[in-house]
């Protein structure tokens, strides 16, 4: 993947939409190009910065005698004053969500740092001295992971076919990706980057399942 | 609180419209970029929850009701600006941010909210409704009515501008 290819695709990657095989290459183009990784690193702070905006302002003044103004002027009436279900406003399913919801939160933060994506470099990485730390966050991420499999095989009505069918399509392009870096880190255990496309790959394997534990969860 | 407004209840309105006027007013000031319109699209977006709540079934929270609201009210008044002027509100060229006099030290760099200045409308929207509000694509195109790939075109062009303004 080229420099411009990257440019055209970093939007889809800080935003996680980006197709599996796009987004491996990506991370290998990332892993080895400087210039790539500042224009992701400034994305990245500019989606921050915009996350961190407040999301409320003050008027500079108070708006609700000019809206109490209109709201006495002929024709300006709530356009009707009774309907039916008031009293099942809040079913039973808004209740269930909010707990799978909070579930999965508590899920996929059990393993620790190495989640989002400034957190990475938390995965251990470099001499054969941190493989045993290596070994440990990779059981954590399986942990996580064998978790939110078990949420969404506890409810698989939620979910149709074709659904169910990309999943595992995924899952198994991430799967066999893991397996390939695993057996490449064996050959060179110091490798930064591919400890980074590690970690990188286990992150991307539980946003794949927590998306769709969220998807199901109604 | 809902309920008391929808039969009339002008207090329980207000006590609604002072939970949420804050909330709404950020969002209409990040769609337009102008205080004193800002409050106006506020007002408006507040009379015609007024006039529609009578359709408000309690399917999602009064809130997120409220705010898609607001979204239709201040893109409703875009498009009928753009049609009633042909003004220049925006550029594609960073550098006419800086402004003649400008005594602010570069290396300081730009407010977030004061960069989106330099946005094209159409670029602008997407950005607060994609990185500030947090809608999706679909979702965004269905609001304003344009096509998925044209809302990510203006995406991906709004955070370019604005990656280069903030990072002078």
């Amino acid at each position: 993947m080229t420099c411009a290819e990257v440019d055209d695709r970093l939007d889809d990657y800080v935003d996680d939409t980006l197709a599996e095989a796009e987004f491996q290459e990506l991370e290998l183009h990332l892993a080895g190009c400087a210039v790539c990784r500042e224009q992701e690193r400034r994305l990245r702070s500019l989606l921050a910065q915009a996350a961190a905006l407040p999301r409320e302002l003050a008027p500079a003044r108070d708006l609700w005698p000019g809206i109490r103004a209109r709201l006495g002027r002929p024709g300006v009436l709530p356009f009707s004053r009774s309907f039916s279900g008031v009293g099942s406003w809040l079913p039973a399913s808004l209740a269930a969500a909010a707990v799978v919801a909070l579930a999965v939160a508590a899920l996929v933060r059990t393993p620790g740092t190495a989640y989002g994506p400034s957190q990475v470099s938390a995965f251990p990485t470099g001499s054969s001295t941190e493989a045993a730390g290596v070994l440990k966050a990779e059981r954590d991420y399986a942990q996580a992971s064998a978790a939110l499999l078990a949420a969404l095989r506890e409810r698989p009505e939620r979910l149709s076919a074709e659904t169910l069918a990309a999943i595992e399509k995924d899952l198994l392009v991430i799967d066999g990706a893991l397996t390939q870096i695993r057996e490449a880190l064996a050959q060179d255990p110091s490798s930064g980057a591919l400890n980074h496309l590690l970690a990188s790959t286990h992150q991307r394997k539980l946003k794949v399942l927590q998306r769709v534990v969220k998807l199901s969860r109604i | 609180m809902v309920r008391r407004a929808q039969a009339g209840d002008l207090p329980a309105f207000e006590q609604l419209h002072r939970e949420n006027v804050r909330r709404v007013y950020a969002l209409c000031f990040r769609l337009c970029g102008e205080a004193s319109l800002a409050e106006e699209l506020a007002q408006d977006a507040f009379v015609r929850a007024w006039q529609k709540l009578g359709s408000f079934r309690g399917e999602s929270a009064f809130s997120s009701w409220l705010y898609t609201l607001t979204m239709n009210v201040a893109l409703s008044e875009r498009r009928s600006r753009r049609r009633r002027t042909s003004r220049i509100v925006a550029t594609e060229d960073p550098s006419v941010f800086e402004k003649p006099g400008d005594t602010r030290r570069p290396e300081v760099g730009v407010d977030i909210e004061r960069a989106m200045d330099v946005l094209p409308p159409g670029a602008r929207t997407v950005f607060v409704l994609h990185d500030i509000e947090g809608y999706r694509h679909q979702e965004i195109a269905e609001l304003t009515g344009v096509a998925t790939g044209t809302s990510k075109a203006q995406l991906h062009r709004a955070r370019r501008l604005l990656r280069e303004v903030l990072s002078r």
